[in-house]
């Protein structure tokens, strides 16, 4: 029977960890004087207008949201499916997972054209909308994983956490499902529309979270200098490749399947061949760098050990994820809506028209508020709670 | 004494203060950067209010936020308590011929939320003055009859859709 | 031996307080649900007009197109500069070229008032609604500004308000910050019913033979309705099953 794993706060006073958490704040408040003046001004400042309605803020937002979703993979792997060896990094997972999705969510609420409604928006709710749904989801999700965290940490309460966790795990699978959904209920645009997009973003959960999970869960350990030894990190290397391919599975599946039909030519010449910036982005940073290339770092037999491998597939996999859903988001507003099949169209409205997006500076600042939100919540939680394990040595079970 | 005791004449104190700086305030003619007690603009014709003046200082927003969704949900817009047909009977002149918008002190609805300190955001969406004046502003149509009541809005609408 | 549940099985007077009080609930409640379902039919009566446009573009030009345009923009307060991506537009001049033959024609081109609308199926806060007479508006007093309707409008008929705005008419509230589209004229519809005529339909009267006809769909003694059975009209996106209120004819 292997000993229970001992926690500890973060102890560190270095002025590396407080120099990063200094820079992490000018960075989030910049970006909420970002937002205020979006909302003061009104959106004309950035690139988003009536062609191109979400942009950058919205990929941010949207991926921080899915990573959150993917970031609970390890408390589930430990409590749901009862894996020991996952044990030590559930508590991290857990917080991790509240992190990003408030962060995801501020960026979201922020870049609301009524922001101030917020209480509207809490209190109205129409029922047939999977946006409604979702801020049920989101808000129960917070409260949820609070509860599974407090559950997981309070000995006497332990036996708890596997309900608590199969609740978490279940809300979790709906809560991705409800976001992919957003786009997938869309019967409007080519781009979107298919009940592919469901579970193509539960899988891309899974990896871009366990990306995000590495990476901070490296960083955590070496600002305190924690033992974390090399077999801990095969595990979750591996686990990083599994989840690469399913997402480039599913990629495939759903661009194959647009393309067999001639009614959606159109559309896939546009995001495989001539759209430009998409397609740049979907080949090169998508397919290329975000989805073959960390395959290749993981799987190859020489890196199996190696930890800057493992550092550099997680980063190319978050890029590829914000290339992916760059592409989804604002390649699937670019593409013009067919409402005159068979006609050339032309209007003062960019009907018929490809769609240009330019983002403004307030928009990655947004953007980036919202992402260094999620990490400052992450490293002061775990400063102040006793989430990360002491030590991750060689074999745990 | 006992520290409860002890702490009964700064409580005193305190309280006196509070008092003095709640009472001067309320003097208009005091100086000390007050803002002065509303004198809102009765409307030209003179004629009554929808309802008594003691009635709508309190309920006004009561009426309005029913009315609003009457309006839109319903369509309903022949009420007495429509935001439009307050705008019309309110409308304050301004000494040089300026309209006068939400923004500016004298507007009858600012007059009274900034002294209230209440933020309201109807004019945001809503045009802050009546029919009359969006015409002297030449923002629609002249009609060639004067100052309208709410109760001839639409008839005047309906004439200005022929201009 | 004897256990539990043997004694769940029910005395026969706790059997027969059961069943008398079952019987008893249906017989207060089965009445009621039969009025209910009268007080519906008796409803049949008053029919709920439904509006709509019957627009004829083979009687449109260009220039007919852009009086629509302008009627609208003079009616609402709205402007829309050239080349502007973020400027309002409520009802748009659409050029359509047939590949082939090279035949141009004009339409417009606003928010089609579908009978089953996906903006309204979006909205999170139920913002975006139908109202009985088919109108679809939005309630701009609940609208947060997330911009879900216009991914989801099929016609691109939404416009969201990117700057802070003054000098609105009295007629058409819109501020910074939600979404609006046509609206049908509702302020003129709510006036005047079957007898009103929208801002773009009054532009393109032609002196009695109108290019555009409004009516209520319901009416099978109606102008517009006695114009579709004639000649008939298209539903555009009609594959979507949207059943809008818009009908064109010429296309």
């Amino acid at each position: 029977m292997t000993a229970s794993p001992r926690y500890a706060e973060i102890r560190t006073s270095s002025p590396r960890y407080w120099g990063l958490l200094i820079l992490l704040t000018l960075i989030a408040v910049t970006g909420f004087a970002a937002a205020h003046h979006m909302d003061v001004e009104g959106h004309h400042i950035t690139g988003m207008n009536n062609q191109i309605v979400w942009g950058l803020p919205h990929v941010f937002a949207i991926f921080l949201i899915v990573a959150a979703s993917g970031a609970l993979n390890l408390a589930s792997l430990a409590s749901v499916f009862q894996r020991a060896e996952y044990k030590p990094l559930a508590r991290f997972s857990a917080v991790l997972s509240i992190a990003l999705l408030v962060g995801g969510l501020a960026i979201l609420l922020l870049d609301l054209g009524r922001p101030d409604r917020i209480i509207v928006a809490m209190t109205h709710y129409n029922f047939k909308s999977i946006f409604a749904w979702n801020i049920i989801l989101y808000s129960g999700f917070i409260v949820i994983v609070v509860a599974y965290l407090w559950l997981m940490m309070e000995r006497r309460m332990h036996r708890w956490s596997r309900p608590a966790g199969m609740l978490a795990f279940a809300w979790r699978l709906i809560l991705t499902t409800g976001t992919g959904s957003i786009f997938g209920f869309l019967v409007a645009r080519e781009a979107y529309d298919s009940a592919l997009l469901a579970p193509m973003f539960i899988v891309m959960s899974f990896a871009f979270g366990l990306a995000v999970f590495i990476l901070l869960l490296l960083l955590s350990f070496r600002l305190d200098r924690r033992e974390l030894h090399s077999s801990q990190l095969l595990r979750l290397r591996k686990l990083l490749g599994l989840f690469c391919s399913a997402v480039l599975y599913f990629v495939v599946v759903f661009h194959l399947t647009k393309l067999y039909g001639s009614q959606n030519h159109d559309f896939e010449r546009f995001i495989l061949v001539e759209g430009g910036v998409y397609t740049t982005l979907f080949w090169l940073f998508q397919v290329g760098l975000g989805g073959l290339l960390p395959l290749l770092l993981v799987y190859a037999p020489r890196l199996q050990n190696s930890l800057p491998s493992l550092v550099l597939a997680s980063l190319l996999v978050i890029l590829g994820g914000f290339a992916q859903l760059y592409v989804i988001i604002i390649g699937g507003q670019a593409f013009p809506l067919n409402i005159f099949p068979g006609y050339i169209v032309d209007s003062s409205f960019a009907d018929g028209a490809i769609n240009t997006y330019s983002p403004s500076l307030w928009e990655f600042l947004l953007g980036f508020g919202g992402v260094t939100c999620a990490l400052l919540i992450a490293l002061l939680v775990i400063r102040i709670l006793p989430i990360m394990p002491e030590k991750l040595p060689s074999e745990i079970g | 004494m006992s520290h409860r005791l002890q702490a009964l004449p700064l409580l005193t104190i305190a309280l006196l203060a509070w008092l003095s700086c709640a009472v001067s305030a309320a003097d208009e003619t005091s100086g000390f950067g007050k803002i002065a007690i509303p004198q809102p603009a009765k409307p030209d014709n003179a004629s009554e209010c929808v309802e008594p003046v003691e009635v709508m200082r309190r309920e006004h927003m009561k009426f309005l936020l029913h009315q609003r969704d009457a309006t839109v949900l319903e369509g309903k817009r022949d009420s007495k308590y429509s935001l439009t047909g307050c705008m019309d009977c309110h409308n304050p002149t301004q000494a040089d011929g300026e309209v006068v918008r939400y923004p500016d002190p004298q507007h009858f609805c600012a007059d009274c939320h900034r002294y209230a300190s209440v933020k309201i955001d109807c004019f945001e969406c809503h045009a802050d003055r009546g029919l009359a004046r969006s015409q002297q502003s030449r923002l629609i149509p002249k009609l060639d009859t004067g100052l309208v009541s709410s109760q001839t809005f639409r008839h005047q609408l309906e004439r200005s859709g022929e201009d | 031996m004897k256990t539990e549940l043997d004694n769940i099985e029910l005395r026969p007077a706790r059997r027969r307080f059961l069943q008398g009080a079952a019987a008893l609930a249906t017989t207060l409640i089965v009445p009621g649900v039969f009025l209910y379902k009268s007080g519906h039919a008796t409803d049949a009566g008053t029919r709920t007009p439904r509006w709509g446009l019957l627009i004829d573009t083979n009687a449109m030009s260009e220039a007919d197109v852009d009086a629509c345009v302008q009627a609208c923009q003079r009616e609402h307060g709205w402007h829309s500069a050239t080349g502007s991506t973020t400027d309002a537009q409520w009802i748009r001049k659409v050029a359509l070229s047939d590949p082939q033959s090279g035949h141009k024609r004009f339409l417009p081109m606003m928010c089609q008032h579908c009978e089953n609308p996906p903006c309204v199926d979006v909205c999170p806060t139920g913002a975006s609604f139908k109202r009985a007479d088919g109108i679809v508006l939005v309630n701009k007093h609940t609208c947060i500004g997330c911009r879900y309707c216009m991914m989801a409008c099929p016609y691109k008929a939404r416009s969201f308000i990117h700057e802070p705005l003054q000098d609105q008419l009295p007629v058409a509230p819109r501020g910074k910050g939600t979404v609006e589209s046509c609206t049908l004229c509702v302020h003129r519809i709510d006036r005047d019913g079957a007898n009103a005529v929208p801002a773009c339909a009054e532009a393109v009267n032609h002196g009695g033979r109108k290019a555009i006809v409004f009516g209520d769909l319901n009416d099978p003694d109606s102008e517009i309705v006695r114009r579709l059975r004639e000649h008939g009209g298209t539903k555009l996106r009609a594959d979507m099953g949207l059943n809008p209120a818009l009908l064109y004819q010429g296309l």
